[in-house]
């Protein structure tokens, strides 16, 4: 308990003093006012852009697409990847595309999908659902067959039916993997979204820095920097890690 | 021993056979007319485009410039997150204030550095190393604290009752125990850095394969665009071959860990 | 029966489900903040209008002057046909768009274009 509040104690100390250092920069390095802005400047970016109706909207926008491809993923991604984990043949072929197709990340595919699907939201979706699916695809076909045969085997031996096994044996011990890929892959996915957003976007926080940068409004940038990192940092804490967690402490596959 | 060189012949032909099939299903697409060549040219093409790309050194000038940025923000941030991070994860009362801090900034790695990059350094390469060596350095620091942190006390403890000095702690307990979650570190923010570097590069810059499949949807070149994407992959398959594997496997090998995240 | 009970108590303490909990209860309380504040944002001259299904043409005053985004996010409601000061002109906005912007908590008044443009 005490150790607790000694390293709060410490935060604040550091928060202060960044903040005084920074203040104290701003005040008086010689460089244009939009360079750095004080701390006091990113405060009132935030009152102004909440009064104005702007921030809620942004962060409404972002959220409800990343949202939908973590939806997506958990509800689409996983299963596919179950199913073509199941047998030896569709994995082993499928293994080499799916590597392929993670590995280039979904902004990459942007200039094409700019072509396909034009200028706007449709692009946008596209890139961080396909950023998203992916590892969670991949991860979750590698889970499967990361489950030693010998379970398999097992239980095979036992008169154990086809549906038994998958339930009892190739599911649970695929859990860790499909957690961990869903947990990459959104944070992949969270990242193209900023990205996408700034290249297409006509909202969501990605636009809001990069329009704030045009007009070289530096503490709005700032503070759309804080709120995608404290955004992050809630779902991952929240959402993310019990979800890995729980399939770990569940399943015993602890490997520290 | 004897079936050793069959067996590879067959793992690549069982790899690329994938690859072949969606080829031929592209080349098939493309013949049937359905979608304009604007929209998804014939592989035949992409391949010929590619091919004057490389004779001409314009693809080769682009991977250089992509590939020595990421190879230079590697060069800067490693030395100096592992280093930070070995020093802040010693002080067992520094380090707990620090892993948060450095949670926060990992989970704002990559892009969203750009705007700022770009206010501070203006559109260039600087912005580019900017917003690498900020995903890199914060990816590798975080993981070697955690690293350094994880290494049960007792080794320390064990070390010092045999007369082992703060050195022979550091360097023989403290970094081997933390040596695989140092090398995950690097490995993601390698993925990370690379997936950044894409998407800086379509703004901030004028070389780079971000740029050149960026610039090229700007014209409609689609096969310029398709040979950037195939290009990336298989820079980033080969990274994974080549650089990761074999770093992950000689961690495993020497210290018999893995880490749970990859 | 209290065994059965006990985990049913450890899901609702699990951090993930007291998170999403209180999203829902915040998300819902701001709606309902937000359409029970609606009316008073619309001039009482415009609600006889708003029985008619006929499109109108609305001032929308704000309390700061209006940036692009707000500008563009009218532009999806209707035809902006100007600003004046904090007040923007928009015609062709249909009864349902109107009750929609008068959810807008920084709208600060609606009222009918001829009055206010004078």
């Amino acid at each position: 308990m005490e150790r607790h509040w000694e390293i709060v104690s410490t935060w604040v100390l550091i928060l202060a003093a960044t903040i005084a250092a920074w203040s104290l920069g701003a005040a008086t390095l010689p460089v244009p006012d939009y360079f750095l802005p004080p701390p006091s400047a990113v405060l009132s970016a935030f009152v102004e852009l909440i009064a104005k109706g702007m921030l809620p909207i942004f962060v409404a926008e972002s959220l409800r697409r990343i949202v939908l491809a973590a939806l997506l993923g958990l509800f689409v991604g996983v299963p596919i990847g179950l199913l073509l984990g199941v047998s030896r043949v569709t994995a082993d072929f499928a293994y080499p595309v799916l590597n392929f197709f993670q590995s280039i990340s979904g902004i990459a595919w942007l200039p094409l999908m700019l072509i396909w699907f034009g200028f706007g939201e449709r692009t946008i979706l596209v890139a961080v659902n396909y950023t998203v699916l992916f590892p969670v695809i991949f991860n979750a076909l590698l889970g499967i067959r990361s489950v030693p045969q010998i379970y398999v085997n097992a239980l095979r031996t036992l008169g154990a039916s086809r549906w038994r096994i998958v339930r009892d044996v190739l599911l649970p011990g695929a859990l860790p993997n499909i957690a961990m890929g869903v947990r990459l892959g959104l944070a992949y996915g969270w990242r193209a979204l900023i990205a996408a957003e700034m290249l297409v976007g006509a909202n969501g926080l990605g636009f809001m820095i990069f329009n704030a940068q045009t007009f070289h409004l530096t503490a709005r940038i700032m503070l759309g920097m804080g709120i995608i990192g404290a955004l992050w940092v809630v779902l991952d804490y929240f959402l993310l890690r019990p979800l890995e967690e729980a399939t770990i402490a569940r399943w015993g596959m602890v490997q520290r | 021993m004897m079936h050793g060189w069959r067996g590879d012949l067959l793992a690549v032909g069982r790899g690329a056979a994938p690859f072949a099939l969606i080829l031929i299903a592209w080349a098939l697409v493309t013949r049937a007319n359905v979608l304009p060549a604007m929209f998804l040219p014939p592989p035949a093409d992409v391949a010929r485009t590619g091919w004057d790309m490389l004779k001409d050194g314009s693809l080769w000038t682009n991977i250089g410039a992509s590939v020595g940025r990421v190879l230079v923000s590697l060069v800067i941030s490693v030395p100096l997150a592992v280093g930070l991070g070995i020093f802040v994860g010693l002080r067992r009362r520094l380090s707990p204030v620090f892993e948060p801090i450095a949670g926060f900034f990992n989970s704002l790695s990559g892009i969203a550095w750009l705007p700022l990059a770009v206010t501070w350094f203006g559109l260039g390469w600087v912005s580019v190393i900017f917003i690498m060596f900020n995903t890199i350095f914060f990816l590798v620091f975080y993981n070697t604290l955690v690293g350094v942190r994880s290494v049960p006390r007792i080794f320390e403890h064990a070390v010092r009752t045999l007369g082992g000095s703060r050195r022979h702690i550091i360097f023989q307990v403290l970094i081997p125990g933390a040596m695989p979650n140092i090398v995950t570190g690097i490995r993601m923010s390698i993925g990370f850095g690379w997936r950044a570097l894409i998407a800086a590069e379509m703004i901030a810059t004028s070389t780079g394969l971000g740029f050149l499949i960026y610039n090229a949807s700007n014209f409609h070149q689609t096969d310029t665009i398709l040979v950037g994407i195939v290009t990336i992959g298989i820079l980033w398959l080969l990274t994974d071959r080549l650089v990761l594997q074999p770093i992950e496997r000689w961690t495993v090998e020497r210290w018999g860990l893995v880490s749970s995240s990859r | 029966m209290k065994a059965s009970a006990m985990p049913v108590v450890a899901v609702l303490r699990h951090r993930s489900v007291v998170f999403l909990l209180v999203v829902a209860v915040a998300w819902g309380g701001w709606e309902l903040f937000l359409v029970t504040t609606a009316t008073v944002r619309i001039d009482p001259a415009l609600q006889t209008a708003l029985r008619e299904r006929a499109p109108l043409a609305v001032a929308i005053t704000l309390g700061f002057a209006p940036e692009n985004f707000h500008i563009r996010l009218f532009q999806s409601y209707g035809i902006v046909s100007g600003v004046r000061g904090n007040t923007v002109l928009v015609n062709r906005v249909s009864p349902d768009d109107l009750r929609r912007i008068s959810r807008y908590y920084w709208v600060k008044r609606i009222s009918p274009q001829s009055e206010s443009v004078q």
